[in-house]
């Protein structure tokens, strides 16, 4: 981009000495596996080349399940964690008693292990004793723990429960990078606290590079979700049934893979592996261009 | 106009809007209450149940608490801390400590080795395949672990690295390898372009700059970025199930273990105490170095 200042053009063939050391340790746990997952997914049962695990795979309706799980899964998880993460960011930012005590108290959902997350918002630790209030002390009918419409919403939930705080965390430092000057003018023209985080806070944080790329990135790891909807396909019996309404794409893949009676299916495995693999890399394309505008 | 309003904080507000003002004060401190309950209660609420204080009890009478809709007379709200006690002293937790600490040290190892020349390379000079580099490592942040981990449990089993502490940590470097060289990174690039001007006009080879002027600056940012990625590792699951057998099975895998197919009856209690055990240090950790925590669950975009 810039033209080259003097005298370091010369030094650039070292340079590309310190690629050594990383590019040899992707090799093993990277590059070779990916390649090696290529190899498997186009090896037929009796070897030699085929593409007969793609149409497998295609026609496989577990597969299409999964997908589909995942992609709802992913939207509501992400969407939940910017409306939770936004109302944690109008909170922090309010002149109240004791701000960084609450501050500190939003971010811990992070340090909690994803597995946990399944654990902790699970039926025994919080639902049996909302249900146990409910129908106790506010005499409501009892609801149905294993039914979908109530652990779907709940698994994906409490996925953005842990990462509301990122984007919380996001949020207060493009808030800080921003000038100062939005604000003033906002108060000035006497715009309330609540007008000034509508108006001109929300907008701000949401059309910025690195909170886009903060989402992107978030959606991503959503679409690999695996420890919550573990967790609660063991909560309300679904481990060894396959194509369930818990069932992620890698939470599928794992059970193809583990549960023995599927006899572990390698191949179709691995071709569902490149089918994500090149889903993974039109990704990463989108946040490199968003990464090449926030160095901007 | 202007001059009545310049600061509604400061300024003695018409009486007629002070009750209004006070409400909306009451209602804000409210809605504090209420998520700060709802950003703890699960970890309350888990912690409580690992030594048998079931809140539900509390709302039945009879000690009767509804486990998926059906009563169950077995809730009891009475201090018991022998799950804990049992985690810690009697089970398998201290040895799933112990592997958790090597894993995570040995990959924190790793990453910072291979990845910190390359930070500072991203940081320090412009030279071609930048692009390249920075897509690899993100496509590595972004890949599925099955695409990767399938292939690599099968390579490992070959070589006989599966259920060994390099072979776990190496696989794990798939979480942090790129966190590492992006947060590193972002330290390195906060140093003035000045700096090293000075130290090259005195006559500092690029070696001596990056081990005397570059590292020195660096060194509390690359301290925070190992402690980041520990907890990343020590959190991670599903690598973690997959690489470790018996010998190596860290924390995470531990807590949850003895459900689904092994164990038909699970006993929450000791699973609700292991989580608790795992969160603490995590949680007391990630307090510590909150300021950095945006940088590093950002790829260091956000600062």
């Amino acid at each position: 981009m810039k033209p080259q200042t003097g005298g370091r053009k010369k030094v650039d063939a070292y340079w590309y000495l310190l690629l050594i050391p990383i590019f040899a340790v992707l090799s093993v746990v990277e590059f070779y596996p990916l390649l090696y997952g290529v190899y498997l997914s186009l090896t037929g049962p009796s070897g030699g080349l085929t593409s007969g695990n793609y149409s497998q795979l295609l026609e496989n309706r577990d597969f299409w399940n999964s997908v589909a799980v995942s992609l709802t899964y992913s939207t509501m998880s992400t969407a939940i964690a910017i409306g939770i993460g936004l109302g944690l960011t109008f909170l922090v930012t309010q002149q109240v008693r004791g701000r960084s005590v609450f501050e500190a108290i939003f971010i811990l959902p992070l340090a909690v292990a994803p597995i946990a997350v399944g654990i902790m918002w699970g039926p025994s630790a919080v639902w049996d004793d909302v249900q146990t209030f409910s129908v106790f002390i506010l005499h409501l009918p009892y609801f149905q723990e294993a039914s979908v419409l109530f652990y779907f919403p709940v698994m994906a939930g409490s996925d953005a429960w842990e990462w509301a705080p990122l984007i919380m965390l996001v949020a207060l430092s493009v808030i800080n990078s921003a000038p100062k000057e939005i604000y003033e003018a906002a108060r000035l023209h006497g715009a309330s606290s609540w007008q000034l985080f509508t108006r001109v806070i929300v907008p701000t944080v949401l059309t910025s590079p690195v909170m886009q790329f903060v989402l992107v990135l978030r959606f991503i790891d959503a679409m690999r979700a695996f420890e919550i909807p573990l967790a609660w396909s063991t909560w309300v019996g679904l481990t060894t049934s396959i194509g369930s309404p818990a069932d992620t794409l890698s939470l599928y893949l794992y059970k193809l893979l583990f549960i023995p009676s599927f006899g572990f299916p390698l191949s179709l495995v691995s071709a569902a592996a490149v089918v994500l693999l090149s889903v993974t890399l039109v990704a990463a394309t989108v946040m490199i261009r968003l990464l090449g505008s926030i160095g901007k | 106009m202007t001059t009545q309003v310049t600061h509604p904080k400061e300024k003695a507000r018409p009486a007629r809007s002070r009750p209004r003002k006070l409400a909306g004060r009451a209602l804000l401190y409210l809605v504090l209450l209420l998520t700060t309950l709802y950003t703890i209660y699960p970890i309350i609420a888990t912690a409580l149940d690992g030594m048998d204080l079931n809140i539900a009890a509390l709302f039945a009478g009879n000690n009767i608490v509804l486990i998926d809709s059906i009563p169950f007379p077995q809730g009891i709200f009475r201090f018991n801390p022998t799950p804990y006690l049992d985690a810690l002293t009697v089970g398998a937790f201290p040895a799933r400590i112990v592997n958790s600490l090597l894993i995570g040290g040995i990959s924190v190892g790793i990453a910072l080795l291979v990845g910190i020349p390359v930070s500072y390379m991203l940081a320090r000079v412009d030279i071609k395949g930048k692009g390249a580099i920075s897509f690899v490592l993100l496509a590595l942040r972004t890949v599925s672990p099955f695409a990767v981990v399938i292939p690599l449990y099968i390579f490992f089993t070959r070589v006989g690295l599966w259920d060994t502490f390099p072979g776990v940590a190496m696989a794990e470097l798939l979480l942090i390898l790129t966190v590492v060289v992006w947060m590193v990174k972002g330290f390195f690039a906060d140093i003035p372009r000045q700096i090293y001007d000075a130290a090259s006009l005195f006559g500092a080879s690029e070696g001596q700059i990056f081990r005397r002027v570059a590292l020195p600056i660096v060194i509390q940012g690359i301290a925070i970025t190992a402690i980041f990625g520990f907890i990343l590792v020590w959190n991670e699951y599903l690598i973690a199930v997959i690489m470790t057998g018996p010998l190596t099975k860290p924390v995470a895998v531990g807590v949850f273990s003895g459900l689904g197919a092994i164990n038909k009856t699970p006993d929450f209690v000791d699973i609700e105490a292991g989580a608790t055990l795992a969160f603490l240090p995590a949680a007391a950790v990630m307090l510590a170095i909150r300021k950095y925590l945006a940088k590093g669950f950002s790829l260091a975009t956000a600062s």
